[in-house]
């Protein structure tokens, strides 16, 4: 009962924090130096026309009734009309979410998987000279820009040795008949490869250095040495009782890196040429395409949120200790 | 304390007295904009070499680097705010006829909220502009364009720098290099090229790179450049513009003008829309009276000056307000010809709402056009089909566009074949030729483009309503160095806004003539009356400054 209450409460300041990020929003793009009438200067371009398109962008009503209509309008769950394509936000984003949480996800899990494991290996086998010639190396991957990696991996992979395609989801004019087609298909897992694997490299570091760090704390603890006397083998007593605790922080991060990585996958979808959200929020602001740039921060806010308020959940389910009981 | 205002104030006497009498206040700095380096890495260049220059003059000059949102924002918004503005004109196939820019840039009528931005106001100017639009002989007009060019060229409302090169490139063993149509003032990459390029072997897909996003394939709808690459495909006209950039008959058997203000359009017959239905002369009246209907605000001033369409059999009669000579170029070569049955019913759903006809996208867009649509990815790929039953047939089975915004990735899948046709390089040429040298596979062609960049000056406001002032500007900056140092040689220099591309209309001898150099330029403003002071140049007579620096 008192459980549900917590969630209730969390769910109250989550439609405050919803609420907060909307106005910024809204006030952001419109304190913004720039123009969205801008991107139409041509010498055809005639009073009437700018007049007929301020008014269809609702651009000449005073600021406050244009937020009231804003926020009405996405109550409705309604975003508006983009200015720049002439058509509605809400269709033009969730054409283009899918490929960005695919991109996010399919890297994420890889980098995490790979990075919650070798951080645990390297805790066990610390102060041997594997653990010594591996941590240069992550840092390494962590200092190195996207873009960069990026580039050298189309370099290497992709025009010196040819095995993976150099940008897109698919192939030249192959046609898929939905996205379950698409996304199941050889052709479009070719192409995820190389961004996924930069997106990978780069954020493999944290989970291992905080799954590292933890596990060494953890190894420390009395309960680990209780088991250690006991008994129990290695491989229990580093996977059953050290990892398992050690773990409950680096799954937040996986939450929070999730919302990061949706902001920091705009230069690898360039340099990819991937149609995800990044690329189109970049132009969107570079635009001063005010619906769609609001939109898109706010379907990245909103994935934040939700994400934050699973791992919040998920720290109650894997750790009793935490529960609000 | 007392002797330091004692020596300022004995300072002051003897400036005072060492000014010649006739001499005006010194001229403030003035402020030249850009956009950044990052983005526009030539532009900023020339920015910074005409800085230098102006400031052998005895100038203050600072340059501000702003992005293009901004720029555009003060310079069109704010025409009272800002001193001069690096700016450009891209090519564009209607662009061929020099009316739009000849009047739009410079007429009076648009100073105070169309494209004359830089403020130029001169009678003899305006007067030179109309005629040339109501002058159908072209032997005629062309001399009105040239004296158009001539009076540019005297009063320099801008200071012109260069035509730039486009440059392109495609691999030569999948297409025959000699199908490979190089549009003046457009460069390889234009609809003569998509229409009749020639496969060289099995692969018989066009693939081609953009670095833009597709924002619409809308017939009624002017929404990008790359768009347009889109719409010329799979919507028809009445007339093309040609590779030499004139006008010549496409859907139209036919165009004849039966006095200054009548046009007869003979329709061709047989032609038939995509979703297989006859092509009628009541869909070309229904296509033009859409495009000023109030539905498709761009296509509108295209279409303003039409009267009257009349259908008598297969040939429609066009009835104008004015007598317009570039009607053929910018109405009949510009507007889409649509399907009355498919747009009909969709425009009268939407005379009812606040959108326009540029918000409605058509699942399947229909056209009578070379190619038909076929599909689009999103911010990554638009395909089509070539129209096999088309009275000119493409000789690709598709066309295939690609967005790619990285441009080393475009260089590289267009070495991996990823693609086959560079439609658009942003990178530097050098590296696309070195590429190209160095691949075997690759054929790169550079054209000089109708385009132009030029610094705009803001003729609201002293010293820059002073055409000798604009002038001494001008003269002051050798284009070469422009085009060498900033362009790297790919481009041409310039004093026209009527390109060398189009050989018809440019003047040459605007160009030949005029002289370069910090002592024309230092003559030309002794002349006017300004004085060197200290360094410092001042106003001539007792002209005070007028502007407040910001």
């Amino acid at each position: 009962m008192s459980n549900f209450k917590a969630v209730g409460s969390r769910l109250l300041q989550l439609a405050f924090v919803l609420w907060a990020v909307v106005t910024i929003l809204f006030l952001m793009f419109r304190l913004m130096p720039g123009n969205p009438m801008a991107a139409y200067i041509d010498p055809t371009f005639t009073l009437e026309q700018q007049q007929q398109l301020m008014a269809q962008f609702g651009l000449d009503k005073p600021l406050w009734q244009q937020y009231l209509i804003y926020l009405g309008n996405l109550l409705q769950g309604e975003l508006g009309q983009s200015f720049r394509y002439r058509a509605p936000v809400g269709e033009r984003i969730f054409e283009l979410l899918p490929n960005t949480l695919i991109l996010t996800f399919s890297s994420l899990i890889v980098a995490y998987a790979f990075g919650i494991l070798a951080g645990a290996y390297l805790a066990w086998r610390r102060g041997s000279w594997v653990e010594q010639a591996a941590i240069p190396m992550v840092l390494t991957t962590r200092a190195m820009p996207e873009f960069w990696l990026g580039m050298v991996l189309l370099a290497i992979f992709s025009f010196s040795l040819g095995w993976f395609p150099a940008g897109g989801t698919r192939n030249p004019g192959a046609e898929y008949s939905g996205l379950l087609d698409l996304y199941t298909s050889r052709d479009f897992l070719a192409h995820l490869a190389l961004p996924a694997a930069t997106l990978a490299i780069y954020s493999q570091g944290l989970p291992l250095l905080l799954m590292r760090s933890n596990m060494l704390d953890v190894m420390k603890e009395d309960f680990v040495t209780m088991a250690r006397i006991k008994g129990l083998s290695n491989w229990t007593v580093v996977v059953r009782h050290a990892a398992r605790n050690a773990l409950l922080p680096v799954m937040t991060s996986f939450a929070i890196a999730v919302g990061y990585q949706l902001q920091g996958n705009v230069v690898v979808e360039s340099v990819f040429s991937w149609p995800g959200l990044g690329r189109e929020l970049v132009n969107a602001v570079a635009a001063s395409d005010y619906p769609l740039a609001q939109g898109a921060f706010l379907m990245i806010a909103l994935v934040v949120i939700f994400m934050n308020l699973l791992a919040d959940l998920l720290y109650a389910f894997l750790d009793p200790r935490i529960s609000h009981a | 304390m007392k002797s330091v205002l004692k020596s300022a104030f004995a300072a002051l006497v003897v400036t005072a007295v060492a000014l010649p009498a006739w001499a005006g206040d010194p001229i403030r700095k003035i402020t030249i904009l850009s956009r950044p380096q990052a983005g526009q890495q030539a532009e900023f260049q020339s920015v910074q070499l005409i800085a230098q220059e102006w400031r052998k003059l005895g100038l203050d000059v600072e340059v501000r680097a702003i992005p293009w949102e901004q720029m555009s924002d003060v310079v069109w918004y704010k025409r009272n705010e800002w001193d001069s503005t690096a700016w450009q004109m891209v090519g564009r196939p209607e662009r061929s006829d020099p009316d739009e820019l000849v009047f739009n840039l410079f007429h009076s009528s648009t100073a105070e909220n169309g494209y004359n931005f830089a403020g130029y106001i001169n009678k003899d100017y305006d007067a030179t502009a109309e005629a040339q639009r109501g002058e159908i002989d072209p032997a005629k007009r062309k001399a009105l364009v040239y004296k158009a060019q001539e009076i540019l060229s005297k009063d320099q409302p801008y200071m012109m720098l260069v035509h730039p090169k486009s440059t392109f490139a495609f691999d030569k063993t999948v297409w025959k290099p000699e199908s490979v149509v190089n549009q003046s003032g457009i460069g390889i990459r234009n609809t003569w090229t998509f229409l009749g390029i020639e496969p060289a072997g099995a692969k018989k897909d066009l693939i081609i790179n953009s670095s833009d996003n597709i924002k619409a394939i809308n017939p009624l709808y002017i929404s990008g450049g790359v768009d347009s690459w889109i719409t010329e495909l799979v919507w028809d006209r009445l007339l093309r513009v040609g590779p030499d950039g004139l006008p010549k008959p496409w859907a139209a058997e036919s165009f004849t003008w039966k006095d200054a203000t009548t046009v007869d359009v003979k329709l061709k017959s047989g032609m038939k829309w995509h979703d297989g239905k006859p092509v009628t002369p009541e869909d070309v009246k229904f296509s033009f009276e859409a495009a000023v209907g109030g539905e498709a605000p761009m296509y509108k001033p295209f279409g303003t000056n039409i009267d009257t369409i009349t259908i008598n059999g297969d040939v429609i009669t066009f009835k104008l307000k004015k007598p317009a000579a570039s009607f053929v170029t910018s109405s009949l070569a510009k507007i889409n010809l649509i399907p009355k049955h498919v747009w009909e019913p969709i425009l009268k759903d939407l005379a009812a709402k606040p959108e326009t006809a540029e918000s409605y996208q058509e699942q399947m867009p229909i056209g009578s056009g070379p190619f038909k649509f076929v599909s689009w990815a999103k911010n990554e790929s638009v395909t089509l089909a070539a129209n096999k039953d088309h009275f000119n047939a493409p000789k690709v089975d598709r066309w295939i566009l690609r967005i790619v915004p990285n441009a080393e990735a475009a260089l590289g899948m267009l070495r991996s074949g990823e693609t086959n046709f560079m439609g658009e390089w942003t990178g530097d040429p050098q590296v696309l030729l070195d590429a190209a040298k160095k691949d075997g596979d690759l054929e790169v062609v550079s054209t000089v483009d109708m385009g132009f960049r030029y610094i705009a000056f803001n003729e609201r406001r002293p010293p820059f309503n002073d055409p000798a002032f604009r002038r001494a500007l001008s003269e002051a900056v050798d284009r070469q160095l422009i085009v060498k140092a900033a362009y790297k040689s790919f481009a041409v220099g310039s004093n026209s806004i009527v390109s060398p591309a189009l050989e018809f209309w440019h003047d040459k001898s605007v160009v030949d003539s005029f002289k370069t150099g910090q002592a024309v330029a230092a003559k030309t403003l002794k002349d006017a009356g300004y004085t060197l002071e200290g360094g410092k140049l001042h106003y001539p007579g007792d002209k005070k400054e007028t502007v407040a620096v910001k």
